[in-house]
């Protein structure tokens, strides 16, 4: 049916529907131009190919391990620092059609939206389909980097459907489109305004509010159009009124010879135009890793003589480092930044699986460092894993794993139910350490013989005395516990005891002793080293390291008020009575 | 006698300022400036009620251990400058303290309200920033001393932007960008999110700062106007700032409701 004559096309050149017969030039007074591809930010172009290769029937393309074929149209997706999802931009959705809607629906409900999962957006009644009068059923869902995708039954039209834009003059902006790029005026069903580029379509519909944001380094950075002269479509362009804010050029790394320009479009949609042959560039993972240090480094220091480890430092390139390495990578020095980059986003998306847009679009984290590369925190044991478990231990963790099954079963009957964490207590230490997905400040203020470390996260503040004073009784335990520094050479050493135990970082209770080292290893470098001893739960010590990032230039810690805006709280605790009372017989 | 009576008199009519510009021991820090480094207290009954007020009763529950202790006003001039539905505001909040009061849902007390909560307070004074880490509800502020050219704060918060410099012997503090939800006090005094506070830390000698604060909002006040007050060192050998998260004893409050066994 349809394509089926463009097929060899989109293997030899990879692009979408080719309108023109190649070799010929337009005739036309605008240039004609076909749909190439939609650019995708992504960290982990490899995840990105695997979910819609599985969710929407999109095809790798050989030799690309950062696009697919969508019936003609290309996705590309480019690791790049993304600043929040498609709605807001002149770009809306994109659209796939289904000759059974219900069924594929259906199909995507069962894969969840955990991590790399699919996220749907429901209607007013909950649910995720509604036959639209006159035109077709449809819904909308969104792929794990923010893109909203709308899913149709259209018979007529099947695959990659359309391109939505959002403008705040539809009818304007179409005709932008024709007269830049060509495309055939057509009535969608004869009741909705749009051009037909091949069979994919491309609409508008007014934007809801004010201007639309921009799409550059939205999770679609912009839309590609295919000419087969540029030069030539560069002329009618340009006396069509586009603005060219890259000349046609070759892009560095690209993968073929072909060129490519940007220009501005209506509604700050930032758009593509390339040559026949255009294959994308190569992932350059661009932000660069801070080198290591080749030799010792000797510290600036306060100006009362003690080592300065002052300044604001974060933990988002360690995001990501798993505490234990991984039982198939047992013998791997070190990952590939793009294997790094694919475990970070795995984090990334883990973490953040049921937010909403405002929160995709400022707080994602990982544009701040390239990801480290390091396969895991434990350094000692040497094979990266925890030491084996007392006796002791195995009973507690046995118990745990009970508590956490019964609370599956029975949810919080109060707020003890519920981490310190989760009520915005504490995350304890070491945990109040470890790097998490959005918040990863850590400033340092020293004043002689104390240093106060704070943390952004649910802000929690250590002072740390750094001469020897007497330790609290024993009668006196506390989340964060006693702590005692002092220097060594250029290194802090903090030991800390008399925790409370009503936190614990995999086991360890009230009879740990923390021992954490800092050390500052370069300029913007900030080692951290722990040691976990408890042995009511293991074995032997144990021990951790992964490494801050000075950021001083950019970085604010940000006032986290995690308990005064805790509506988590809430909403869990009246979740579980809901559901108390459906069991109980009534409803919700 | 008459020896005893004179060092009074001195000691009366030293103004803050001119006491710390003839101390000499008012401890130094690297730079010259004081050095504030150490664990402070206020001692009195500003956070019942930053005005003059009689005791009053507390939580039946509690007796006598709840009631109000009656205190002297800190507020110059005596009365906060309210604008008349300003001041209808205070008293709903005074009625309503039991539930509404943020220290009684353990939110962080913004300024000035930590400094004169009865618990310790530290300073940790390092040579671009200032940390103040309160007892109370894990508050923390840092009073940035290396920005020349403060800009406005990034976001509201409970604590608020806080940006100092050295004038003489005195540690001012500009703090601005306050959410509006905190109150001053138990007594339901408060102010909005246009809240500007001029902090004011001089030493009196060693063991003491003159704290003054100046409250500016022209949303709920008539007029700028100023508390004052001493803060203590804690002499203690072990003193300490002890960690208190209060969250555990608010939740009651806050969710009780909730509890499959409510309790509120």
């Amino acid at each position: 049916m349809r394509r089926t004559t463009s097929l060899a096309a989109v293997a030899l050149v990879a692009v979408g529907l080719f309108a023109g017969t190649p070799g010929i030039v337009p005739e036309v007074a605008a240039a004609e131009a076909d749909y190439h591809h939609v650019h995708i930010t992504s960290f982990g172009p490899a995840v990105s190919v695997s979910w819609y290769t599985e969710h929407l029937d999109c095809q790798p393309i050989a030799d690309r391990d950062d696009a697919v074929d969508c019936q003609g149209v290309e996705l590309i997706f480019v690791p790049q620092p993304t600043t929040g999802g498609t709605q807001g931009t002149g770009v809306n959705h994109i659209s796939f059609s289904y000759a059974d809607l219900t069924a594929k629906m259906a199909e995507l409900e069962a894969v969840g939206s955990r991590g790399s999962g699919v996220r749907h957006q429901r209607f007013e009644d909950g649910s995720t389909l509604r036959e639209e009068p006159g035109l077709f059923k449809h819904g909308f869902i969104f792929d794990p980097w923010g893109t909203r995708i709308e899913l149709i039954e259209d018979s007529e039209y099947l695959g990659f459907h359309h391109i939505h834009l959002s403008s705040t003059d539809p009818e304007g902006t179409l005709a932008w489109y024709q007269d830049v790029f060509g495309g055939k005026t057509a009535r969608m069903r004869g009741r909705l305004d749009g051009l037909l580029f091949g069979d994919v379509w491309l609409l508008a519909a007014k934007h809801a509010e004010g201007v639309p944001a921009t799409t550059k380094g939205r999770a679609i950075d912009h839309l590609g159009f295919v000419v087969d002269d540029l030069d030539g479509a560069a002329v009618e362009m340009r006396r069509a009124g586009a603005d060219f804010q890259v000349e046609p050029t070759v892009p560095d790394n690209a993968r073929t010879s072909a060129r490519r320009a940007f220009i501005s479009g209506p509604d700050n949609v930032r758009l593509a135009v390339v040559e026949a042959g255009f294959a994308g560039v190569e992932a350059d993972h661009a932000v660069a890793a801070i080198a290591e240090p080749t030799e010792p480094f000797n510290p600036p220091q306060t100006p009362w003589g003690e080592p300065d480890l002052q300044g604001v430092w974060t933990g988002n390139a360690a995001h990501g480092i798993p505490l234990e390495r991984p039982l198939d990578l047992t013998t791997l020095e070190n990952l590939t930044p793009a294997e790094a980059a694919a475990r970070r986003e795995g984090g990334t998306l883990g973490s953040i699986w049921g937010y909403e847009r405002e929160w995709r679009d400022t707080t994602l984290g990982y544009d701040k460092n390239a990801p480290s590369t390091q396969v895991a925190m434990i350094v000692d044991p040497a094979d990266g894993r925890l030491p084996a478990m007392t006796a002791a231990g195995e009973r507690t963790a046995e118990a745990a794993a009970r508590a956490r099954a019964l609370y599956t079963e029975n949810r919080s009957a109060g707020p003890e139910d519920l981490t310190p964490y989760v009520r915005c207590i504490s995350r304890g230490l070491p945990g109040m350490m470890m790097p998490s997905i959005y918040n990863n400040g850590l400033q340092i203020v020293q004043g002689p013989g104390f240093v106060a470390i704070q943390k952004e996260m649910i802000h929690e503040t250590r002072v740390i005395p750094t001469e020897k004073r007497a330790p609290l009784g024993d009668k006196l335990k506390t989340y964060l516990g006693d702590p005692q520094g002092h220097w060594d050479g250029n290194t802090l050493i903090v030991e800390t005891k008399n925790f409370n135990g009503k936190t614990n970082y995999r086991g360890s209770g009230s009879e740990m002793t923390l021992t954490e080292r800092f050390t500052r290893t370069a300029t913007n470098r900030l080692e951290y080293r722990f040691t976990v001893d408890d042995q009511t739960m293991w074995t032997q010590p144990w021990t951790g390291m992964f490494t801050f990032n000075l950021d001083n230039d950019q970085y604010d810690l940000v006032e986290y008020a995690c308990h005064e805006g805790n509506y988590g709280m809430t909403n869990i605790l009246s979740g579980a009575r809901a559901l108390d009372r459906e069991r109980a017989g009534g409803s919700r | 006698m008459k020896y005893l009576l004179t060092v009074v008199a001195v000691a009366v009519a030293l103004t803050p300022t001119s006491m710390s510009a003839q101390s000499s021991d008012v401890p130094r820090a690297w730079d010259g400036h004081p050095d504030l480094n150490g664990v402070w207290q206020a001692i009195g009954t500003a956070h019942w009620d930053l005005e003059d007020h009689p005791s009053g009763p507390g939580h039946p529950d509690l007796g006598a251990i709840g009631a109000i202790p009656p205190g002297q006003g800190v507020v110059e001039g005596g009365e906060i400058p309210y604008r008349p539905e300003a001041l209808q505001q205070r008293q709903e909040n005074f009625e309503n303290r039991m539930a509404n009061d943020p220290e009684a849902k353990c939110y962080m007390p913004g300024v000035p309200r930590a400094t004169y909560l009865p618990h310790p307070f530290q300073i940790i004074q390092g040579n671009q920033k200032i940390q103040i880490v309160y007892g109370f509800a894990e508050a923390n502020r840092t009073i940035h001393m290396d920005k020349d050219d403060p800009e406005p704060p990034p976001i509201d918060s409970w604590m608020g932007r806080s940006h100092g410099r050295w004038e003489d012997d005195t540690l001012v503090v500009d703090a601005q960008g306050f959410t509006g939800e905190a109150w001053f006090d138990r007594a339901g005094n408060y102010a909005s999110a246009a809240l500007r506070v001029e902090e004011r830390y001089t030493p009196m000698g060693r063991n003491a700062l003159m704290y003054e604060a100046t409250i500016a909002d022209d949303t709920v006040f008539t007029r700028p106007w100023k508390i004052s007050m001493p803060l203590y060192r804690r002499l203690e050998e072990n003193a300490r700032v002890l960690e208190f998260k209060c969250v555990e004893y608010s939740e009651d409050l806050l969710y009780g409701h909730l509890r499959r066994e409510p309790t509120r």
